[in-house]
């Protein structure tokens, strides 16, 4: 049941909006899901904006420090063209400072989980799924450039949906890394994500590699599950995902195996493009004319600037000085270049399997870690949990995490993989999911 | 790396470090580097490299000139000096 | 001796390469700006075609090989003037490659044209600087060539033959021209960076000559270093900051794509511009040089010249300041306020924002003399505003002149009046 058309339907009373929003700053003040949240909504279904994308008038800090003040004078397009259709900004999303991390706990205030409030809520879109998982009525405009939706919905058992690359304008999003990053949605149902995505595609004259969107339209009833991928997968995840796998061939879905050797090296050349495209988008914070500004303009600028640069958090320091080197003359054909062939090579061999099937795996390969936890990996293991959901971002396929199972009160995700332009497809199998897949939720904010 | 090389590269990032947190950084880097060479190990001659993950159109824009309407709320942001942006001395 | 050049020009675009900001000049700072060309976060560059349209002629022009497909990367580097940190340019998928200029006795080859987008203005003061970022992200054509220059006749000959090609272009480097010099007399490379204008660059060329031959007369091989150029004491000087091509940085600028420019119409435009100055000409009865002068390949005041010099004549002062005032305001001149923005020149107007804004809503001047008071209280004034004015004025009584046309044309008002009351003031006849 969409519950767009359900809320539209309901008739509320007339303090509705107040008491969301008194409901959902209590609950807030513990799960930490908003950065902000709008005392001016007074209409419309209650939709939230990851904090790195521009609302007019709004903060847009990235959960970062370095953003601190900053109020862009402009919507990000897909903002523009929900508000147009009548939706309200309830608030900014929190998340891992510029989207850099699987955890959201890169950030001041890490959002927390809804189902085990000691446990992370996933990132780096980690406030965007925690806000679907409390509220009855909602949908989370978020942004994932390796993993960023996924992640956090299939620790928030919700439904996390990533476009095809450059379908949906990212004019108005503040950069991670351009190549890959792509504005996608968090959700209670497949069916309202559609709704939605259908306002949202579109050419746009301000991002000029957002292409018309063309479905493609193929019946496809061929489940892929890659053998290096499930190899990888935690004994209490495996099992999980083998019931989900059982459930749809049960439904009539072909079941096939295949290898893709090459599939481990997806990580390694993500995290190299990423790297290298975030650093550059990372220089133009310099501690003056928006943002963490300084002001003794007396000083050296090079001084200043590096003074003012010391705001960045841990991992944003690691992506510039790790990005920096990798595009720098002398290793840049041994790391940037090459890691742009390796993403050649996974497009060409995922296109082959897609060309007749879909890619299903689980969404994540562990449950929703401790923070504590969480905080104690190191940055080669961190990247490492993202081996599900990178292959899809390097080659700017579509997928969507789907609630599949609860493990010791834990939800888990499975993710399904589409060809290029098959956002739909892969949103119609959310859906038959759906009709027998009961989700389950821990809050029901503005309940009617 | 060695650390003169390490020390430059930060001064090329524009990041000014205290001793802790550049013994970290640059075991980290140390650390993730190796990680990425494994890359080398796979063949990928004949391929191009993938800039984007699929093929775009390279739509230009027509010469036309739209002002931005709220070019006075981009200052906002900013510290200005008779409608000058203030920035660091260079 | 060695010279090779990094010639930087603006094209003549309305809007900025990658953003529909005005390149026009603004009377304020920070007025022709926008999310894009002040680089805030959030902000997308989109690509403006005509600068691709009118870079690919000068490749042609330029003897180029033009490349089917070009691409952009992005140059990192941190100054106060550069509003993402990265400078949006090309490298291996620059627009042309591999062209020559010939001169009279020799050949200096191309090694690549790209597009890229300018910085904003700054300007140095003691304790900070100032930045203007109206002419952040206007169109440039970098010219790079090899160092094929042997001596600075062969250097200044290069630049007015290099002036000559690109004016019919519509780039008139003589107005604005930035070029990296690299001069060696020994062995070892010196760049003098960002030489603003012809002078300065032909200046500090001979500098260098001269600094670098002293040096080696004494037996002393000049380093291998960035030197800038000092207008004031016209004398080059070691850089402070020593930039490696290892700190660019450089990978593909994702925001863009690549584009096809075997598409691009750029037909051959010296010949149609050729032909619309001499009809405008034989039309007008006006002299085809000044008209080619005039429009300097620039289409839009060929376009104003064309459709707005029909009816009336006008004399060739004239339609240079309406030619002017079309560039100046070259979003709001058309072919049809032609005539008024003629209008008010004739009637000594200086075009301004609030001319335009008359002109515009279709208002003529106005003639209506005003009372002779209201002349008297412009006049006095103007006086108080340079109290040295009278005292000039007893040594030399043609300081006159300058009052009325000064008061005239700030008010729009006929110089006869104005000089008639300027006249009473100024000998005392009225007291």
């Amino acid at each position: 049941m969409s519950s767009l058309r359900d809320f539209s339907k309901k008739k509320k009373p007339e303090d509705y909006y107040v008491n969301l929003i008194q409901e959902l700053e209590r609950i807030n003040g513990r799960l930490h899901a908003f950065n902000e949240i709008s005392h001016d909504v007074d209409r419309g279904f209650p939709i939230s904006v990851k904090d790195n994308i521009c609302v007019d008038g709004m903060e847009a800090t990235a959960s970062s420090r370095m953003l601190k003040g900053y109020k862009p004078p402009f919507d990000a397009t897909v903002v523009q063209k929900l508000k147009d259709a009548g939706f309200s900004v309830l608030g900014k999303t929190n998340m891992d400072e510029f989207g850099f991390g699987s955890f959201g706990i890169n950030c001041i205030s890490p959002a927390r989980n809804p189902f085990d409030e000691e446990r992370v809520a996933g990132g780096s879109s980690s406030g965007a799924a925690v806000a679907a998982s409390i509220m009855k009525y909602h949908l989370a405009i978020a942004e994932s450039t390796g993993g960023s939706i996924s992640a956090p919905a299939c620790f928030c058992g919700v439904v996390g949906f990533t476009p095809t690359y450059g379908v949906i304008s990212r004019y108005g999003l503040i950069d991670y890394a351009n190549s890959l990053d792509k504005i996608g949605f968090i959700a209670r149902s497949s069916e309202d994500i559609s709704d939605v995505f259908k306002l949202s595609v579109g050419k746009d004259g301000f991002d000029s590699t957002c292409a018309d969107f063309k479905p493609l339209k193929k019946e496809k009833d061929r489940l892929v599950i890659i053998n290096q991928l499930y190899e990888r997968l935690d004994k209490g995840i495996k099992a999980s995902f083998d019931r989900s796998v059982r459930r749809l061939s049960a439904k009539g879905f072909k079941i096939g195996y295949e290898d893709v050797n090459e599939i481990g090296y997806a990580v390694p050349a993500y995290y190299i493009v990423s790297m290298a495209e975030a650093s550059t988008n990372l220089a133009k914070y310099t501690g003056f004319k928006y943002g963490e500004q300084l002001t003794d303009f007396s000083m050296d600028y090079n001084s200043f600037f590096s003074a003012s640069r010391n705001v960045f958090g841990e991992e944003a320091k690691r992506k510039i000085v790790l990005g920096s080197f990798i595009r720098s003359a002398s290793v840049r054909s041994m790391y940037y270049e090459k890691a742009l062939k390796v993403r050649r090579l996974i497009i060409n061999r995922l296109k082959e399997i897609l060309d007749g099937s879909f890619i299903i795996s689980p969404s994540m390969p562990v449950l929703a870690p401790k923070i504590e936890e969480a905080r104690a990996f190191t940055p080669v293991q961190n990247y490492s949990m993202d081996v599900l959901t990178i292959p899809p971002n390097l080659c700017g396929f579509p997928s969507i995490s789907l609630p599949s199972d609860y493990v010791g009160g834990l939800p888990t995700g499975m993710q399904i993989i589409g060809d290029h332009m098959e956002d739909l497809s892969i949103l119609s199998f959310g859906k038959e999911w759906e009709k027998d897949f009961i989700y389950r939720f821990k809050y029901n904010i503005g309940e009617i | 790396m060695e650390k003169s090389e390490f020390e430059r590269l930060l001064k090329i990032c524009r990041l000014d470090l205290d001793k802790k947190e550049k013994d970290r950084l640059k075991d980290d880097t140390e650390e993730i580097l190796k990680y990425f060479d494994q890359i080398s190990k796979v063949d990928t001659h004949d391929l191009r490299p993938a800039f984007h993950p699929i093929e775009l159109q390279g739509q230009t824009r027509k010469d036309k000139v739209i002002r931005f309407d709220k070019s006075e709320r981009l200052l906002k942001n900013t510290k200005t000096h008779r409608f000058f942006v203030l920035g660091p001395k260079v | 001796m060695k010279i090779g050049l990094e010639v930087h020009v603006a094209l003549p675009t309305r809007s900025k390469l990658f953003c529909s900001c005005s390149t026009a000049d603004a009377d304020q700072p920070n007025t022709n700006v926008c999310p894009t060309c002040m680089g805030l976060p959030g902000s997308k560059p989109y690509l403006n075609g005509e600068a691709v349209r009118i870079a690919k002629s000068v490749c042609i022009a330029l003897g180029c090989v033009v490349n089917g497909s070009i691409s952009f990367v992005r140059k990192t580097y941190f100054y106060p003037d550069l509003p993402k940190s990265y400078q949006i340019t090309q490298i291996d998928g620059a627009i042309g490659r591999d062209g020559k200029i010939k001169l009279e006795n020799t050949e200096i080859r191309i090694r690549r044209v790209q597009i890229e987008e300018d910085p904003a203005k700054l300007i140095r003061e003691d304790r900070y600087s100032l930045i203007d970022f109206n002419r952040s992200g206007t169109p440039l054509v970098e010219i790079v060539t090899e160092p094929d220059i042997k001596s600075e006749k062969e250097l200044k000959e290069f630049l007015y033959v290099l002036w000559s090609i690109l004016y019919y272009l519509g780039v008139d480097i003589d107005k604005e021209i930035k070029t990296d010099l690299n001069i060696s007399l020994g062995s070892n490379r010196v760049e003098v960076k960002n030489v603003t204008g012809i002078k300065n660059l032909l200046d500090a060329a001979a500098y260098e000559a001269s600094r670098q031959a002293s040096l080696l007369s004494r037996g002393n091989e000049p380093v291998k270093e960035t030197r800038r150029y000092d207008e004031r004491s016209q004398r080059t000087e070691p850089s402070r900051e020593k930039e490696s091509e290892e700190e660019y940085g450089y990978i593909y600028e994702t925001d863009l794509e690549d584009y096809d420019t075997s598409k691009i119409k750029t037909g051959d435009i010296e010949a149609d511009v050729r032909k619309t100055a001499k009809s405008i000409a034989s039309r007008n009865g006006l002299d085809y040089d000044t008209i080619m002068q005039l429009v300097a390949f620039d289409r839009h005041s060929l376009s104003l010249l064309n459709h707005g010099l029909n009816s009336t004549a006008y004399d060739p002062s004239t339609i240079l300041n309406v030619v002017e005032a079309g560039k100046r305001f070259r979003s709001s001149v058309n072919e049809k306020s032609f005539s008024l923005i003629a209008e008010y020149i004739k009637a000594g107007v200086q075009i301004d924002k609030e001319i335009m804004e008359r002109i515009r809503k279709g208002l003529k001047p106005d003639y209506k003399t005003p009372d002779k008071l209201k002349i008297r209280e412009f006049i006095s004034k103007e006086l108080e505003n340079d109290p040295d004015i009278l005292k000039r004025y007893r040594k030399n009584p043609k300081v006159i002149d300058f009052i009325v046309d000064t008061v005239s044309r700030k008010y729009g008002l006929p110089q006869k009046s104005v000089a008639e009351e300027a006249k009473k003031i100024l000998t005392g006849e009225d007291d």
